[in-house]
């Protein structure tokens, strides 16, 4: 009973973290134009009760723009984890099922990417595709793709090698079908937890491309640039700037990652009986 | 990558400078003592040993210059003219932008305009000692020629000097403002001036430069040999940093003057005041004045059709509630602009029109845009709007930009805000607005944004042509006496019938001239400065051998 009990809360609690995330960005998506509106009647306003995260230097509501730049972010990271998780499936997949030269060539690649350092090939993704929502979308999901596919790629060897694969093979299934049908829902646990653990980094480095300026215009509503506005008057003690829209990125990051783990707990056989 | 660095610094030094403020206990801050060391950024909050001839200055480091203190390559010329310290001109300006002589004894033009002759002084020296003579003015003027790459000197085929002490330049085409060219243009030795001349320059200016760390200052001695009136500071350090690295330097009292922006203006540092210096430094837009359809020879989209209706351009211009704007934006500091030459002796007054939203509305509503059900105008079905760009990174144009948005929607005009980068700027001007920031200390400004491209149909930035106006300006540059062409340039703007201003084609609209502020301390003296051009860099040291501590 006991064991059912923590299964049981720790599933309720995720439910609450999901509809929380939801909740996010749901209203930041409907808050939208509204997070772009100056009025410079109120501008550089400490937090107070009507504007509870202040207001900058054009008079923009500082918790609604929060609300819209972690809510864009979150959908962001839902496109990017997303793609590069399928990208990831298919590589890892492809490496270990289709021979040898398949794998070297997909071996390498992944070597390749990884031996980039991150946020370098991010920013020349994005600036080559002139950055903005689309290059941000495309630098992140081609860069991130690398460490699940080689997770697929060594879960899928180890199967190979499992009586249930090599049964089906000598049955006559072709390796395709094998791969599909037999190891497909086998890899979907560590696919779904790879997937949702990609998110805060997905997150961050969007965060982090548009802090420097290669990421999202200056005019949308996002994490990055709104710390990076803020960089400016912390130096005149408007603190509010940046202290909100920081805590609530680390605190969607951090939900996210809980949401990954807890995913992993329960997905994973090995973590099953706990 | 850097900027991130950058950042991290300045963080690191506004903690530092916390730091010190508490630790120093503050004193009172008019002890003086010693001022801080050459390169040493480190020490306590008041000012030095009653040093009352350096002076340290925090400038912006977009402001150093990357090529070195080399004439050919932008120091004192180019975008943004100030004089050049080190060096000294032919001519330079006065504080009411007029030409005075600083080199020149006399200077003559010819009848058609295309031969000037300036007599020089002959008692000058360059710091190394050898004498400073027309042969040196020559080859100034003719390396400047081919190797500036700042300056258009197009105009000129040849300078010669005549004798020791008169250099005549030979002119391609008449160009009745070569004196305010001559105020720009450092003069260099022929015998000291090669490919390093921007590290180690030699002039025959009020100041020396005496050492130089990249990326963080420049210090200049007095010249002691300098012909011209003593300059009363010695010594002086100039610092190159961020905005707000700049007030943390203020704050810990390691700066003299230190630039600032209007978002510190309600800021305190004690023992500080803050200055406000009347600019040229204009901020405005431009309304492409042609239908779209056409693109140029490289296939850039040309033309609005929004914009192209001179009504809509004039309804634009006189909905704009300039005062307004300089409250929101500015917290007041600045100036109404209604042209790109405020205050300037070839400034048309007719630019100046008042704010009257009623007869815009008038003029829309002529023109054919009515008030829609969401408040924005229509006409055929097409919504009344455009896009108005500004360069990402700079937040006083992004506020311009978003408050003239805000004005405009109660016009009925949705104009769409957008951050660009200047890669793309230039092109997409042709098509659509770009906040743009200008003012020069030279009526060249004008031909360049409003005068017919040579080769092209419209003028350079926006699609606008006007014969008229290309005339008038033409006739201005050819003109043999300063004064007459002063009016012409006047007429180019407005001649009773056509022009640039809001009863003509006003393809531009002007908002405001940004006042240039800086922290100053309360006993320091700054010498009355010149309208300030754009750019918010080397102009307020152009005195500085004037200024002094009280």
């Amino acid at each position: 009973m006991k064991i059912t009990n923590r299964r049981r809360k720790m599933v309720l609690w995720m439910v609450l973290t999901v509809l929380l995330l939801i909740g996010v960005t749901v209203a930041g998506w409907l808050v939208g134009e509204k997070a772009a509106v100056t009025d410079f009647s109120r501008k550089n306003l400490a937090p107070c009760l009507a504007y509870p995260f202040g207001t900058d230097f054009m008079g923009r509501d500082m918790f609604l723009r929060t609300l819209a730049g972690i809510s864009s972010s979150i959908r962001l990271g839902l496109i990017t984890a997303a793609v590069s998780a399928v990208i990831a499936f298919f590589m890892g997949m492809a490496s270990a099922v289709l021979g040898r030269t398949a794998d070297a060539l997909i071996s390498g690649l992944i070597d390749l990417i990884m031996g980039i350092p991150h946020i370098l090939l991010l920013i020349l993704i994005s600036y080559a595709c002139g950055k903005g929502f689309w290059g941000v979308t495309v630098g992140i999901s081609l860069t991130h793709w690398t460490s699940l596919a080689r997770l697929i790629r060594g879960e899928v060897l180890q199967l190979k090698e499992s009586n249930y694969i090599k049964i089906a093979s000598r049955l006559g299934h072709g390796k395709l079908k094998a791969a599909a049908v037999h190891m497909t829902p086998h890899l979907l646990p560590q696919l779904i937890t790879g997937l949702v653990l990609m998110f805060p980094h997905a997150i961050l480095h969007e965060a982090s491309i548009t802090f420097l300026g290669f990421g999202l215009p200056p005019e949308e509503p996002a994490v990055g640039i709104i710390l990076s506005e803020s960089m400016k008057y912390l130096v005149m003690g408007k603190w509010w700037l940046a202290l909100f829209p920081g805590l609530f990125l680390a605190a969607a990051v951090l939900l996210f990652h809980f949401l990954g783990q807890g995913i992993a707990l329960l997905l994973d056989p090995e973590n099953a009986h706990r | 990558m850097l900027k991130k660095k950058n950042r991290k610094i300045m963080v690191g030094l506004v903690l530092l400078a916390a730091g010190m403020l508490a630790a120093c206990s503050q004193g009172s801050s008019s002890e003086i003592s010693a001022p801080p060391e050459a390169g040493g950024h480190a020490g306590g909050g008041s000012r030095g040993t009653g040093d009352r001839e350096s002076v340290v200055v925090v400038m912006d480091p977009a402001s150093e210059p990357a090529a070195g203190f080399d004439p050919a390559y932008g120091w004192g010329a180019g975008e943004h003219v100030h004089e050049p310290l080190i060096q000294s001109t032919l001519t330079v300006t006065t504080a009411d932008l007029e030409i005075d002589y600083d080199l020149a004894t006399d200077m003559n033009v010819s009848e058609d305009g295309m031969t000037w002759t300036v007599d020089i002084r002959n008692d000058v020296r360059f710091t190394d000692g050898e004498p400073l003579t027309a042969e040196d003015v020559a080859f100034t003027y003719n390396t400047l020629r081919d190797t500036s790459s700042v300056n258009d000197f197009t105009m000129l085929k040849e300078a010669v000097a005549v004798d020791g002490d008169t250099v005549e330049f030979h002119m391609n085409r008449p160009y009745s403002i070569w004196p305010y060219t001559m105020a720009v243009v450092g003069i260099v030795p022929e015998h000291a001036y090669g490919p390093d001349y921007g590290d180690h320059p030699i002039g025959s200016g009020r100041y020396m430069l005496k050492q130089w760390d990249r990326g963080q200052q420049v210090i200049f001695e007095a010249n002691p040999d300098y012909y011209g009136e003593e300059p009363v500071i010695r010594q002086v350090t100039v610092l190159f940093m961020e905005e707000d690295g700049a007030f943390a330097a203020v704050m810990a009292g390691q700066a003299d003057l230190a630039y600032t922006a209007v978002s510190y203006a309600d800021q305190q540092a004690d023992g500080y005041e803050l200055l406000a210096f009347d600019t040229v430094d204009n901020r405005g837009f431009n309304l492409p004045a042609v239908p779209a359809g056409e693109t140029d020879e490289n296939g850039v989209p040309l033309g609005n059709d929004f914009t192209c209706d001179v009504n809509v351009r004039r309804a634009i211009n006189m909905g704009i509630d300039r005062e307004r704007m300089i409250q929101n934006v500015l917290g007041g500091y600045g100036t109404a602009a209604y042209s790109v030459c405020d205050k300037m002796p070839w400034y048309n007054e007719e630019s100046e029109i008042s704010w009257d939203p009623e007869e815009a509305a008038r003029l829309l509503d002529e023109s054919g845009w009515i008030t829609g059900s969401d408040g924005i105008r229509e006409k055929n079905g097409t919504k009344a709007g455009f896009t108005l760009m500004y360069a990402a990174g700079d937040s006083v144009r992004q506020a311009l930009s978003e408050e003239t948005a805000n004005q405009l929607r109660e016009l009925g005009i949705n104009v769409k805000v957008e951050g660009v980068g200047w890669d793309v700027a230039y092109d997409r001007a042709q098509s659509d607005s770009v906040m743009w920031g200008w003012g020069a200390h030279t009526p060249m400004e004008l031909y360049n944004i409003y005068h017919t491209a040579s080769g092209g149909s419209y003028a350079r930035y926006s699609p606008y042509s006007n014969e008229t106006v290309d005339s008038l300006m033409d006739q201005a540059l050819a003109c043999s006496d300063l004064e007459e062409s002063y009016e012409l340039w006047k007429k180019a703007q407005w001649n009773g019938e056509t022009g640039v201003t809001q009863q003509g084609d006003i393809p531009w609209i002007w908002l405001v001239n940004i006042d240039h502020l800086y922290w100053s301390r309360t006993d320091l003296q700054v010498a009355e400065q010149k309208i300030h051009p754009h750019g918010h860099g080397w102009s307020i040291v152009n005195n500085v051998d004037q200024w002094s501590w009280e």
